[in-house]
């Protein structure tokens, strides 16, 4: 271009040029390869086949596991042995080779020796009606009642014959709802007084027993060998703690301005003072002449002797309550309901083994009628059963009932493990990318973290199980085990040397570090290589230090001498620590990627107005990066709440009464067992008695788990989006 | 971030001049003898031409016989001996990778954020040094205000935008930082613009906005020198017009360095003028002197286009 605007425009007609010979572009063909459509094609049908498993399994779960409580219809069946049967159409089957047409029928009745299933052959049957009085009894145990009703009865105890209320299903129907809900109202006081008052009185007893035993327990050890200082060597060292304390506020500024001469020496002084200091509160502690027990025999006897009284007054108190349950369960008793089976013109006992007596009103938990009710009263039934499911505790071995401590166990897993995992990956990922130097060791322990995301997750229940629960949860329970427990002499040596190499650690590392503007000399780079490994000694110390002290006793040693651990044992806590070790990686690779996501002119400007390191990070890079950590809890969440592998070695119990969570101080019991939705399905579907009827419960609960699951997804996702709308507001 | 001064560089900036010769037949550069520049190229470090005003007794910034590596193998400034003088605009000109802005971030030691840079020679700042080892990198830098060559407001509303330099420093009183909040937004011209959503997120605001807002920052906490570096590169005409007169009413009340690519804005914001090339300062004087009647050939074809 340039070159032609330059070139001189002379005047004088050039000849006229030869118009210049067409060139013809030879097009190259378009090879077949190029041609894409195929891959649209391809990649959309690999799309479409994924998104359709994806709806088909949603649908599927939510079809069966909304449908499982809905009222369907009892028929009653007459056969061609002349057998009449009540059941509820629960599947149909086409003839195959072996068998014919045939509907599988939940026909309960299970105490009277029946199975609560039954198969029957289409062709078998001669009359099929749905009668409208048919009923179906929810009980507290057995399982289900088919029947037609027949009485309600009054069974006084003294008079011989039971009065008769209603007779006749119409008069039996009329007197149901009212005498029922009285009858229910009664059966939740006793378990209510049952569950509060008696279990209230149960755990005072306990606990004051416990106090004696852990009395007895103390005094009877044999303290012999526990060095202890005398008085006036403990308050010699007490001065010399002081004297670390005053050291380090005279100190406080020795070296602090920039660039100084003396700073590393300053540094080390401040630290070691620190570290002597925390060594001395150590030894006074363990060391104190006051320490152990001082109880003689006479004071163990006296407070045995209390005991047996306060035991008194508690036991007065238990027979109290328990009077009270026996005289509603004795009026309760009185309350009789009679509902016949037709095949065998039984009526539904109280129990297999009292089968000559009829059944409490109280132990039904619900009657539904389903062959006349209307939409609206199947609805009513519905959302009660629903209410139920979600509200109570299980019963019949997980196969009725409801799931509250289940979702209970869950949901206060998933919170445990994503309070404990989210600040450790954050601090982890923090140090790796803002503070560490990158090379070739941050590399290699990002490599590692990352792999640590596949391992496979029943490792780290077996991890969990022999580190948490059994060595972890036993040394809270009873201290060090004889193995590990230190000799006297060798603590007391091991508490010096730990001290004096820590503070060469921190010496190595203040002398590892170059002059400031200088580059680092041999000696530095030799001594950084150096500083790592008395470090990692020094760490070592500290845990053999802590891990066999001889003066730590437990904190649980008198209830894990009557042989129940508490926290040497599956619990809540060790899971969720379990889980918070294999969700780590998640949120550490979140948050760093979310660290290294902040801006680097970010950084630049915050240094720029004089902040320091830590302030850039606390008031930058920290508040960019939160959305990013949110996503990285929200994933671990995820991943926790789905787990259930590990579970089954750490925690997850088939049932469990005692909610981890409830009005008793501490008020959230970690060290106790818990139940969990996924081993929930999983027990319901392979380990059950009853496993046609525990079928429909296992949809159920996989739909409840998916959508707590989703729920707790949700509302992480929208505290995310909120920060982050905080954070960016609108772009322009 | 200026690049350092590889061999490579120094063969693309000649390809560069055969171009320019090509462009010119006629040219001035064919003829030229770049002496100064040559020297430099061969790898000397000439003797800058400067100015007998710029040798002001009553520098802020002395810089003196400075040098930077970035490594070993690369040296970024070359003996640079300069004077800033006070409550002026200082404009440091020169092609891409002169050092300029590394010069800029060494005064308040920005350069110390990269791994290896290593300095020899010492800059003051009102007579303070600030390479010795008795300066506290962050009370440094708390003297400087710097705004950067893109607008980088932080994620926070703009009044914490503002007063951030003050609450690094444990400010907490309300009435104090919105006191110097408006001050300082008013003297940033941005006042107006924002006084009614002070609360809402400084990155809702337009790119010139922003940069203003940057400029209320850096000098709210009452700067002795305020380091501009490339203010303008990331705007449009308009907001760079903005930007460059609030430079003309920052300079009555502060110092002002600024780093510059566009030789227009030095013309015109600035009353010094430093012409620097490969790390090494060229020729450094008034700003009308500079673009009018330089000393230097190369340096009068460098401020009119016809080489760089």
């Amino acid at each position: 271009m340039t070159q032609t605007m330059l070139e001189p425009v002379s005047p004088s007609p050039a000849p006229k040029p030869e118009p210049a010979p067409v060139v013809e572009h030879k097009r190259r063909r378009t090879l077949p390869s190029a041609i894409g459509e195929p891959m649209v094609w391809l990649t959309g049908g690999a799309l479409t086949i994924c998104l359709t498993m994806i709806v088909l399994l949603f649908t599927m779960v939510i079809i069966n596991g909304t449908t499982t409580f809905w009222p369907r219809p009892i028929e009653r069946l007459e056969l061609l042995s002349g057998e009449i049967v009540l059941g509820i159409e629960t599947q149909h089957e086409k003839a195959t080779r072996e068998t014919e047409d045939r509907t599988l029928y939940r026909v309960g009745n299970r105490d009277i020796g029946q199975q609560s299933y039954r198969w029957i052959n289409d062709s078998d049957v001669v009359e099929r009606t749905t009668p409208e009085d048919a009923v179906m009894l929810e009980r507290e145990a057995w399982g289900v009642w088919l029947g037609i009703p027949d009485q309600i009865l009054r069974a006084d105890p003294l008079a011989e014959e039971p009065e008769i209320i209603a007779q006749g299903s119409g008069a039996y129907f009329e007197a149901f709802d009212e005498l029922h809900a009285q009858a229910r109202a009664d059966r939740d006081e006793v378990e209510q007084l049952k569950k509060k008052e008696l279990g209230r009185i149960n755990s005072k007893m306990a606990r004051a027993r416990l106090n004696v035993q852990q009395a007895e327990i103390d005094a009877a050890r044999d303290e012999t060998e526990l060095y202890r200082f005398s008085t006036p060597v403990w308050v010699g060292l007490a001065f010399l703690a002081l004297g670390c304390i005053g050291c380090l506020i005279r100190f406080k500024n020795y070296g602090t301005e920039m660039g100084s001469p003396v700073a590393r020496q300053g540094k080390l002084l401040r630290a070691s003072a620190s570290m002597v200091f925390l060594a001395l509160v150590t030894a006074l502690w363990v060391g104190s002449p006051w320490a152990g027990s001082d109880l003689t025999e006479s004071d163990i006897a006296m407070m045995n002797a209390q005991l047996l009284e306060r035991e008194q007054v508690l036991q007065e108190q238990y027979d109290e309550v328990l009077t009270r349950i026996r005289e509603i369960e004795e009026y309760d008793a009185t309350l009789r309901v009679s509902v016949i089976e037709p095949t065998s013109d039984q009526f539904a006992p109280t129990s297999q083994t009292l089968a000559d007596q009829h059944l409490h009103m109280s132990q039904i938990v619900r009657q539904v009628r389903p062959n006349t009710m209307g939409f609206g009263e199947k609805l009513g039934v519905y959302l009660s059963r629903w209410w139920e499911y979600l509200s109570t505790f299980p019963r019949e071995a997980n196969t009725e009932g409801g799931v509250y401590p289940v979702i209970m166990g869950t949901v206060l897993l998933t919170l445990l493990l994503t309070i404990v995992v989210t600040p450790m990956g954050v601090i982890a990922a923090l140090y790796l990318r803002e503070y560490a130097k990158q090379g070739l060791v941050t590399s290699m322990i990002r490599i590692a973290v990352n792999n640590l995301a596949g391992v496979p997750s029943i490792v780290y229940g077996v991890f969990g199980l022999g580190f948490f629960c059994y060595t972890v949860g036993s040394y809270v329970d009873v201290g060090p085990s004889e193995s590990t427990r230190m000799a006297v002499g060798n603590w007391w040596t091991l508490l010096v040397v730990s001290t004096m190499v820590l503070i060469g650690a921190i010496a190595t590392r203040l002398w590892s570090k170059p002059n400031p503007g200088k580059l680092p000399s041999a000696m530095n780079i030799a001594l950084q290589r150096f500083s790592w490994l008395i470090w990692a000694v020094g760490v070592i110390c500290v845990v053999m230090l802590v891990a066999g002290t001889p003066y730590f006793h437990g904190m649980f040693e008198a209830r894990s001498s009557s042989g129940t651990p508490t926290f040497g044992a599956r619990g809540l806590l060790w899971a969720s620590l379990t889980l918070a070790l294999l969700t780590l990686p998640v949120v550490i690779v979140a948050t760093e990627e979310a660290i290294a996501a902040v801006p680097n002119s970010m950084r630049e400007g915050s240094y720029g107005c004089g902040a320091s390191k830590w302030q850039t990070m606390r008031r930058i890079v920290l508040p960019g990066a939160l959305p990013g950590i949110c996503t990285g809890a929200i994933l671990a969440m995820a991943r926790g709440a789905g787990e259930v592998a590990p579970l089954m070695l750490v925690g997850a119990v088939k049932l469990n009464q005692d909610l981890p969570i409830d009005s008793e101080a501490p008020f959230l019991h970690a060290d106790r067992s818990f139940m969990h939705l996924g081993f929930h399905i999983y027990d319901l579907g392979f380990q059950s008695p009853d496993s046609q009827a525990a079928r429909p419960l296992v949809w159920t609960t996989t739909l409840l788990f998916l959508s707590i699951v989703f729920a707790l997804n949700l509302i992480a996702i929208v505290l995310r989006s909120k920060i982050r709308s905080r954070m960016a507001g609108p772009t322009v | 971030m200026t690049t350092m001064d590889t061999p490579h560089k120094n063969q693309n900036s000649d390809s560069g001049m055969s171009r320019t010769v090509a462009y010119e037949p006629k040219g001035i550069a064919k003829t030229a003898n770049y002496k100064v520049i040559d020297a430099i190229r061969n790898g000397e470090v000439p003797e800058p031409t400067v100015h007998p005003s710029v040798q002001a007794p009553d520098a802020v910034i002395d810089v003196q016989n400075f040098n930077l590596y970035y490594n070993q193998h690369a040296k970024a400034l070359f003996d640079i001996r300069m004077k800033v003088p006070r409550g002026a605009v200082t404009a440091l000109i020169g092609p891409s990778g002169c050092g300029k802005s590394t010069l800029l971030r060494s005064i308040n030691r920005m350069n110390d954020l990269i791994d290896g840079v290593r300095v020899e020679g010492e800059i003051t700042l009102n007579r303070s040094p600030i390479y010795a080892p008795s300066v506290d990198v962050i009370e440094l830098r708390k003297r400087l205000g710097m705004v950067f060559q893109k607008p980088n407001p932080f994620p926070m509303s703009i009044f914490e935008n503002v007063v951030y330099p003050l609450r690094i420093d444990g400010e907490r009183r309300k009435s104090v930082l919105e006191e110097a909040c408006e001050k300082s937004l008013r003297a940033a011209a941005i006042w107006d613009e924002v006084k009614d959503r002070l609360k809402s997120s400084a990155l809702g605001l337009s790119g010139g906005q922003q940069q203003r807002l940057c400029i209320a920052r850096a000098i709210v906490a009452d700067p002795e020198v305020l380091l501009l570096d490339e203010p303008c590169s990331a705007l449009d005409p308009v907001a760079t017009l903005k930007i460059e007169e609030l430079i003309n009413e920052i300079s009555e009340r502060y110092t002002v360095l600024i780093v510059t690519h566009n030789m227009q804005q030095a013309a015109r914001v600035s009353d010094y003028t430093a012409f620097m090339y490969l790390g090494r300062l060229v020729e450094y004087g008034p700003t009308a002197q500079i673009f009018q009647k330089p000393k230097l050939i190369e340096t009068e074809h460098y401020v009119s286009g016809r080489f760089g």
